[in-house]
């Protein structure tokens, strides 16, 4: 048991010298000013998670290249970490802090009500009305990238028929679907098709069986859909084991590039509708910088790139130009408010 | 009519078929209620016109002969169910049917095709597809299932399954991917490396789940309890630190489906059960070998000696110790190789948690199939069909919430469990560690 907690205890101080010695490292010259510090708590899934830790992560490089601020991050092994690395951050005379996930946002908020000096930025968090001034939710307006994900999925379909469907029935996992149907709606108004969309009411009822994924997207494959964009974390890469084996099915990734976060896949991937927290953290740390930093939430769309459809990669020679057209039109009329997403 | 008219009734039926006069009387009403059901939700909804079309061809490749899809009206049909339900009611309770249980089972099957047609009317449905994906969903099931009777028929109530499960799962698909991508191994021979990284983590935490509750005697839901919150935490870390991090670790591919020759050009039959890979063969033989085992060989009677009776089993110099080891080892290799069903013959890559309860379902399943093979086993495949169907309803936009839809497949086993099943007895030494004197 002894050892166990010595290893450890020496893992923490390695991390806590690299975390403080990173930064020093490059300290720029003609800034005499202390720079503005920033740093990242991940949640348990880690920086290299390929996911929204890495994406956040992405996002706080490019402000320390763009805006001159030094950036760091302290991963989260566990739950009970999250207090504690935030305490680090904020011991050590950080001027920001970002944190990543849902789970953090009880730590985050109460952070944020003890230190009203400091910035606090949670990503997928929500405080409820009353946000304290120095603390901002970024969130994502994913219905707008979901509606040009479902009016490429009609654009794409051979078979007249797509497909969707959820985790759990709550309004993070809905607001996809329901984006997704309204621009299938959308394309076939203004093309006088008659693309349907099936599984709008499909839940398997958790995150976490990819086996479920994998019979939810068969199941819906048999009723003859040949896109289908799964809602539901991690369960979405059993339906993309399924669209593997039938050809000429494709998959619409959420969240990430999944071309990227699931690189084995990326052949039967169409797109995916990204949550771009990569804009959205610069975005804030600038906020933070100048002075405009208010209270509240700040959520990606289309306009601040906050949201946005992955690149096509393999698909990119299949999707004709008039259909690339097509889509710039709707993101323009999405951004100017012409055009309503269904949520 | 005196009640004393109607209990004399029943007596009669009841002399003639054998089932207790309550039964048949309850079992009677109970026909007669599903038709009035179906006439009211769905035979009264339906317009003249309509027109219901159940395919029957699977979707994509499949050797089975192509068949014709059976397209018929709704309404006629739906009124033709509510007849020959009320015809068995009736007949039940004026003469009695001999094989109640199997009136009651065509009974339901047609109130469910009833439901079906009614949910596809001028619409289409894939019947096929919606047997198939039930056998699919049924498989993990029933192979946590047998691990179940494995263990408990020699007396070691084994609860670890879920856990046992979720390493298996991890293991297979790290050994499977360590051969395929770091070795360079063919597809084959790292399918088969993966599954048997599977089968024996398995056979480890079996082996585990046997020192704590035989040699040690503790409590085996606790023990089990354990073994199961460890394989969460270890498979949750490993996962993060190992397979997020080295994709390449986290992706052994996947059995090919093949077909049986012959056989899968059967319509219908064929698809569903001819042309699977090679871990859902492994199952059907499974249970004949293990039906075969337990009650045709000395293995087999020693064992359940041990369950019902390990003192009488001690007394005629069986080693109970050693029986019950091999016996919760087999157990947990049925669980890994659950596991490995869920990686190799399904989704190809492990993900945290990704076992999300089919190993307590599996649980259900054996208790529900009475502690024999062949009944977990079409427990396994109710509700697996119920999963399915519940699928098939949500994406026919039924208008039923979607929690009601989830909740189908446990409203299914307890309508089941408690009216059909009857009571469920375990071998009489289970979940009792044994002393020896």
């Amino acid at each position: 048991m002894r050892k166990w907690y010595l290893s450890f205890a020496t893992l923490m101080i390695v991390v806590v010298l690299l975390a403080a010695c990173a930064p020093a490292a490059e300290e720029p010259t003609e800034e005499p000013a202390e720079p503005f510090m920033v740093g990242q708590v991940t949640d348990v899934g880690g920086i290299d998670d390929k996911s929204f830790n890495a994406t956040a992560w992405s996002g706080m490089e490019a402000a320390a290249q763009e805006l001159g601020v030094e950036v760091a991050y302290l991963e989260s092994q566990q739950q009970t970490d999250y207090a504690v690395n935030l305490q680090q951050f904020v011991d050590e005379g950080y001027n920001m802090v970002v944190t990543v996930g849902f789970l953090i946002t009880d730590d985050t908020l109460a952070f944020a009500q003890q230190y009203p000096e400091v910035y606090f930025a949670g990503i997928d968090q929500y405080y409820g009305e009353e946000v304290p001034a120095n603390l901002m939710g970024l969130g994502f307006n994913t219905d707008e990238a979901a509606f040009m994900a479902g009016y490429l999925a009609a654009g794409m379909t051979q078979t007249g028929v797509v497909g969707t469907f959820g985790g759990i029935e709550i309004p993070p996992v809905t607001i996809f679907m329901v984006a997704y149907a309204a621009g299938v709606d959308y394309y076939n108004a203004q093309h006088g098709t008659d693309v349907q969309v099936l599984g709008l009411d499909l839940f398997v009822g958790n995150f976490e069986s990819t086996d479920d994924g994998r019979r939810a997207a068969e199941d819906l494959i048999a009723e003859g859909a040949d896109i289908i964009m799964p809602v539901a974390g991690p369960v979405g890469l059993g339906t993309a084991a399924a669209i593997a084996e039938n050809p000429g099915t494709m998959l619409i990734g959420v969240d990430t590039d999944w071309c990227i976060s699931a690189e084995e896949y990326c052949s039967v991937t169409l797109t995916s509708v990204m949550k771009r927290m990569d804009n959205t953290v610069p975005l804030a740390i600038e906020m933070a910088m100048n002075g405009t930093f208010e209270g509240g939430y700040l959520n990606g769309t289309l306009d601040n790139e906050g949201v946005s459809l992955a690149p096509f990669h393999e698909f990119d020679d299949d999707i004709s130009d008039e259909l690339k057209a097509e889509l710039d039109t709707i993101r323009e009329g999405i951004i100017a408010g012409t055009i309503d997403t269904g949520w | 009519m005196s009640a004393n008219f109607v209990e004399r009734w029943f007596s009669q039926v009841s002399e003639r078929t054998g089932v207790a006069p309550r039964r048949a009387a309850i079992y009677g009403l109970v026909f007669l209620g599903v038709s009035l059901l179906i006439f009211a939700l769905f035979a009264t909804s339906s317009q003249a016109g309509q027109v219901t079309t159940f395919v029957l061809n699977p979707s994509g490749e499949t050797e089975a002969f192509p068949v014709p899809s059976l397209a018929f009206p709704t309404s006629a049909a739906l009124y033709l169910f509510v007849l020959v339900c009320a015809f068995v009611g009736g007949w039940q309770l004026a003469r009695g049917f001999k094989r109640i249980n199997l009136v009651l089972g065509g009974i339901l099957a047609l109130f469910v095709l009833a439901f079906l047609a009614w949910a596809a009317r001028d619409n289409s449905l894939n019947l096929t597809g919606l047997l198939g994906s039930a056998l699919l969903r049924a498989v993990p099931i029933a192979l946590a299932g047998l691990s179940g009777v494995l263990c408990e028929r020699s007396g070691v109530v084994n609860i670890a399954i879920e856990g046992i499960m979720l390493t298996g799962a991890f293991f297979s698909a790290l050994m499977g991917s360590l051969a395929a991508n770091i070795w360079g191994w063919s597809l084959w021979p790292s399918l088969v490396f993966g599954l048997a990284g599977g089968l024996l983590a398995g056979a480890l935490l079996g082996l585990l789940l046997a020192v704590l509750s035989v040699r040690f005697k503790i409590d085996q839901i606790i023990a089990g309890t354990a073994i199961n919150i460890l394989s969460m935490g270890i498979t949750s870390f490993l996962s993060a630190r190992i397979l997020t991090e080295f994709q390449r670790l986290n992706n052994p591919g996947i059995f090919p489906r093949f077909s049986v020759p012959g056989l899968a050009s059967i319509p219908i039959i064929g698809p569903i059960f001819f042309e699977q890979n090679l871990l859902v063969y492994a199952l059907f033989v499974l249970l004949f070998v293990i039906h075969i085992m337990l009650f045709y060989t000395r293995w087999g009677l020693r064992t359940r000696a041990v369950g019902e009776h390990p003192r009488a089993a001690d007394t005629l110099g069986i080693d109970v110790y050693k029986n019950r080891y091999i016996n919760v080892m087999l157990g947990g290799m049925m669980a890994g190789l659950g596991g490995a069903f869920l990686i190799l013959g399904s989704v190809g890559r492990f993900d945290e948690m990704m076992t999300a309860g089919k190993g307590f379902i599996g649980l259900a399943a054996m208790v529900f199939g009475k502690w024999m093979p062949f009944g977990t086993f079409g427990a396994a495949l109710i509700f697996g069909f119920a999963d399915a169907l519940q699928t098939k309803l949500a994406i026919l936009e039924v208008p039923i919430p979607s929690q009601f839809l989830l909740m189908a497949p446990y409203i299914v086993t307890m309508v089941i469990l408690a009216g059909v099943v009857g009571e469920a007895k375990p071998p009489a030494a289970d979940g009792q560690p044994y002393e020896k004197q």
